[in-house]
């Protein structure tokens, strides 16, 4: 069972340019600097992303991306469907035999439920707060 | 996000040997048919599960693969474990050693990683191989009254 690339990097992109998004439009160069992600490939990833209406760009010197809408209103699972597709554990694909249909139902498909339940439920807003509790933890450990 | 065809064919295996091999060793053979997946692909599989403990083998005339094990103590995580060898979407989840990137220790996206695993495992491992026997046959009337489709 594998995220892509696409869906690793995209997401880590994503949640780089949520943590700027007071500052305005952020540069892919920026976020590829911070993240260690090639430019290139940021890119495209960020074509996609627009095209689905979850960032806007804009062009120009001062010009980068910003999120389209608040980062409460962002759901991992509006970000995983368009940088991964279906997020199912499987394909329905092959005969439809009665051991398989029965798996399905009771086995994979109440790991999706599970799995969609997490993503539906956290948004981009608690992902960030997460880093955050998480940073402000670790700069008091070092005091 | 998918799991390997090979892993799901392994449960649909384990799960026709339980049903159908508490009384006797079943073979490779009965095993394919019964699961209409190739006998060629289930060899292959029941020699990973074999590996890795989840089955043993009989030899003679009414020899072939048994559960080395209760179907209680038997999970369909052991099971997606015994075939990919983990569980995890991202495989930085198990090790962050694994990861190359130079900012791995301040990643901003392995915390939702480790949930969406936590979320598969959850399910995975609290599903064992007795319950879902169980629940098959009761599904379907019994062993004796199976085909396939």
């Amino acid at each position: 069972m594998k995220i892509s690339t696409k869906g690793r990097y995209g997401l880590r992109a994503l949640i780089d340019l949520a943590i700027s998004n007071d500052k305005g439009y952020v540069s892919l160069a920026d976020i590829s600097d911070r993240q260690d992600l090639s430019l290139n490939y940021l890119e495209s990833i960020f074509a996609n992303l627009k095209h689905a209406g979850l960032v806007i760009g804009m062009a120009g010197a001062q010009g980068g991306y910003v999120l389209s809408k608040p980062a409460k209103n962002i759901t991992l699972f509006d970000i995983l469907t368009v940088l991964e597709g279906d997020m199912s554990v499987y394909d329905n694909v092959g005969d439809e035999t009665k051991i398989r249909s029965f798996l399905n139902r009771n086995v994979w498909d109440a790991v999706d439920e599970n799995v969609n339940q997490i993503l539906t439920q956290t948004t981009l807003e608690d992902v960030i707060d997460e880093i955050e509790i998480q940073n402000l933890s670790a700069g008091c450990s070092e005091l | 996000m998918k799991l390997s065809t090979k892993s799901r064919y392994a449960l649909e295996g384990l799960l026709y040997l339980s049903v159908h091999g508490s009384n006797q060793p079943l073979s490779v053979k009965d095993i394919a048919a019964g699961t209409g997946v190739t006998v060629a692909y289930m060899e292959q599989i029941f020699f990973s599960l074999k590996k890795s403990g989840l089955v043993s083998t009989t030899r003679g005339a009414r020899g072939g693969y048994e559960l080395s094990q209760p179907a209680e103590e038997i999970s369909v995580g052991m099971i997606i474990r015994a075939i990919d060898g983990n569980i995890v979407p991202v495989k930085c989840v198990d090790n962050l050693s694994l990861c190359t990137s130079r900012v791995r220790s301040n990643c901003v996206s392995r915390q939702v990683w480790i949930q969406v695993s936590n979320a598969i495992a959850d399910v995975a491992d609290s599903l064992t191989l007795e319950e879902l026997k169980n629940k098959y046959l009761a599904e379907n009337g019994g062993a004796e009254h199976e085909n396939i489709n």
